[in-house]
Order: structure tokens, then sequence, then C-alpha cells
């Protein structure tokens, strides 16, 4: 496929249809439904899913305790599950106090709860994020723009295995008087991460 | 497989250096973390990338101080290893495995 | 030693943010590489662990040059081939 015109993306396009056309001939995949499958999955899992989690367990205390204790129990009170992948995924909720901030990471690939946070962004995929934060986190966490207090101790969750984990942000100041729909819509994708502040 | 370690047990993590799949990260081999939870039992990924037989073991999530891991900074990292990978690791820091 | 893959605490990459584009896909084809290693997967063609390691056993340099959805097509193509769905030269085009 060297001989395509367009440069290396419209290249590699090319290949990637030319094999999908050819799993299509022996029957082992419809592009259509590919198409179909792939529109349902995006509708399902994306940030707005993490951020109901954190409002909700801003605003409920009993919920919040079962979401640090049993999260996958949890999820379905707001009718969402772990299940948004191939096959439903444990998730492990770590909360953020004063003094302890949580961030997470998956050094050896880019294991992420995609249910809750829809695929993840592209640099969390990337070799600099996945290397450096285990690392030196509060330079990572600088360089997001994000100034933690010296005082606040670091923990760094590194997915290696079969949990996917979510930050439960602090809930910002002044926000005593809103519902649990506006407090959702104060979440981030990256707050969720753990590498913003809400 | 049953459990062999409880939370709050200090683990020596394995120094294997495979030249198959494994999910024990370069920078958390050999290091003495603290068990903070059990998460359950799943079958060993570097056989399941082999298409070996696998039966399920526990998975712990394990901290460890970055002084441990790169000799210095003030954080911590957890990292979640199949029990295959974890030796009781005593006092005296000889968790030999 | 490890695999090229397993870089948590290596130094010398760059700086992380922030990042302007934070889109899961930035075109169509790594849209369809994703769905279409779902439903590999999902047919039981081969598992999400065999799908990692074809990953890692990227050539080093190939592996740093390659976007992610770039990684996960050579994954996709090396295991159809090696599961003797395609043949190499199929998967070339010849």
């Amino acid at each position: 496929m060297s001989g395509e015109h367009g440069g290396p993306a419209a290249s590699i396009a090319a290949e990637v249809r030319h094999v999908e056309t050819l799993l299509e001939q022996r029957g082992l995949v419809n592009s259509a439904e590919l198409d179909t499958a792939l529109q349902a999955f995006l509708a399902r899992a994306n940030p707005a899913n993490g951020a109901r989690v954190a409002a909700r367990a801003w605003l409920d205390a009993d919920f919040r305790a079962r979401l640090l204790t049993d999260a996958n129990e949890s999820l379905a009170d707001l009718g969402l599950s772990m299940g948004g992948g191939l096959q439903e995924q444990r998730l492990k909720v770590v909360q953020n106090t004063e003094d302890v901030h949580n961030v997470i990471v998956c050094t050896l690939c880019s294991c992420y709860p995609i249910a809750l946070l829809g695929p993840s962004p592209t640099w969390y995929k990337s070799e600099a994020y996945r290397s450096r934060v285990v690392r030196e986190p509060r330079a990572v966490l600088a360089e997001f723009g994000f100034a933690l207090d010296p005082a606040t101790a670091i923990t760094v969750w590194d997915a290696s295995a079969e949990s996917r984990y979510l930050v439960l942000p602090r809930r910002p100041a002044g926000t005593e008087n809103l519902d649990e729909h506006e407090l959702a819509a104060l979440v981030t994708r990256n707050g969720l991460i753990g590498v913003a502040a809400i | 497989m049953t459990e062999r370690f409880a939370p709050g047990e200090r683990v020596r993590t394995s120094r294997v250096d495979p030249s198959h799949h494994t999910r024990l990260p370069r920078y958390a081999r050999g290091a003495v973390g603290t068990v903070v939870e059990i998460q359950g039992s799943y079958p060993l990924p570097d056989d399941r990338a082999r298409g070996v037989a696998s039966e399920p073991e526990p998975v712990y999530t394990v901290r460890f101080t970055a002084r441990e891991l790169f000799g210095g900074g003030e954080h911590s990292v957890t990292v979640d290893v199949w029990q295959t990978h974890l030796r009781r690791c005593d006092d005296a820091g000889n968790g030999n495995p | 030693m490890s695999r090229i893959n397993d870089v948590g605490g290596m130094q010398g990459f760059p700086e992380v943010g922030p990042q302007a584009d934070e889109a899961p896909f930035h075109s169509d084809w790594e849209a369809h590489v994703f769905a279409l290693n779902r439903a590999l997967i999902g047919h039981g063609l081969y598992s999400l662990d065999e799908f990692r390691d074809a990953i890692e056993r990227m050539p080093p340099a190939r592996y740093l040059e390659s976007s992610y959805y770039e990684k996960w097509f050579h994954a996709v193509t090396t295991l159809l081939v090696e599961k003797g769905v395609l043949t190499a030269a199929e998967v070339a085009g010849d």
C-alpha cells in the first residue's frame, strides 16, 4: 500500500479499509455492524458518566461510602456499570482529601475506566505521561497547570492488572447550593483522572 | 489458589525478567511494598498471552514508596500484582524470591 | 530487559500537558481500528492478553515512532496473520 497518494495518514486509512474489506469478505466482520456497535458504544461510554458518579458522591454520604468500598455495586444506583468494555471490569474509586491526592495511569499500556470516561485522551496513552507520572507526579501535574499544595501527599495508581481506577475529586468550595446536575456539570475528565482540580 | 497475603503485610515483588508478556512493570520488580487490598482472582496474563491454561489466582494492590522504587521522591505508587510475582518479606529485608 | 512498552519510570520523555487536542479519535480509520479490534476479540479470534503481547513485540524503534492506533493496527494484522486468518501478502495488498 506504499504507493498511496496523500501521505502516511491517507496510506494507513487505506490499509485499514483494505484489511476490513478482507475480513468482511471472509464473513468475520460486517462494516455496517461495526459502525453501529461503535456509535452505540460511544453513546454509552463518555465522561458525563464519571461526572454523575462524582456529583452523587459529593451529595450522598451513603452512596460515597459504598462507592469507595464496592464501586461496581454502587454504580447501579445511577444506572451505570463497568460493562462498557468487552467484559465487566472491577472499578476502584480513590478519594482525594486535603491530605492525599490521587492520580491514575497505566504504565504498561492504556488501561482506563472506559465505561465511565469514554476512550482515553491521547496524552493518557503517551509514553511521556506513562513514564513520568509514576516518577515525578508533581512535575507532571504542574505541566497540566495544576499546582498542588506542597503539603498534600500524592498516590499514583498504576492499573497493571484487572482493576480500573477513577479519582473522586474534592468538592469545590462555594458549591453548597448546587444540585446534582449542576455539580456534575463542573466535573471534568481530567479531574477524574487526577491531573486537574475541580 | 488461596490467598497467601493479607492487607498490611509487607511483600517483595519478584525479580523476574521474562521474554514473554507480563504485567509486572520493570520499575516495580524486586521491590518491597505493603499490601493494600485483595482485588479478587484472575488468570495470570503471562500464561494467557501464550495460550497456556491458567487457574485464577489472587491479585493484590501493593503500595510502594517512591524512595523504594526510584531512590527518591515523597509520593507513593500502587501497582496491581498477581500472587505468582509476590513473596513474603521479613523485616530484615530478606524476602528472597 | 523489559519490552519497549514498559516505560514506567523511564527518563527522557518530554513534557505532557496542557493538551489542546484530547480527542479519542483523530480520524475515521482510528475509530475503525478500535471497532475492528473489539469485534475480533469479541469473536474470540484472540484474547486481550494476546493483543497486548502483539503490541509489546513490536520492534522498539517502530513502537516509539508509531501513534497509538498505528500500534493497534500493527497488532491486529500481526495476530490475523499468526492465527492464519489472512496471509502477510494479503495484508500487504499484494
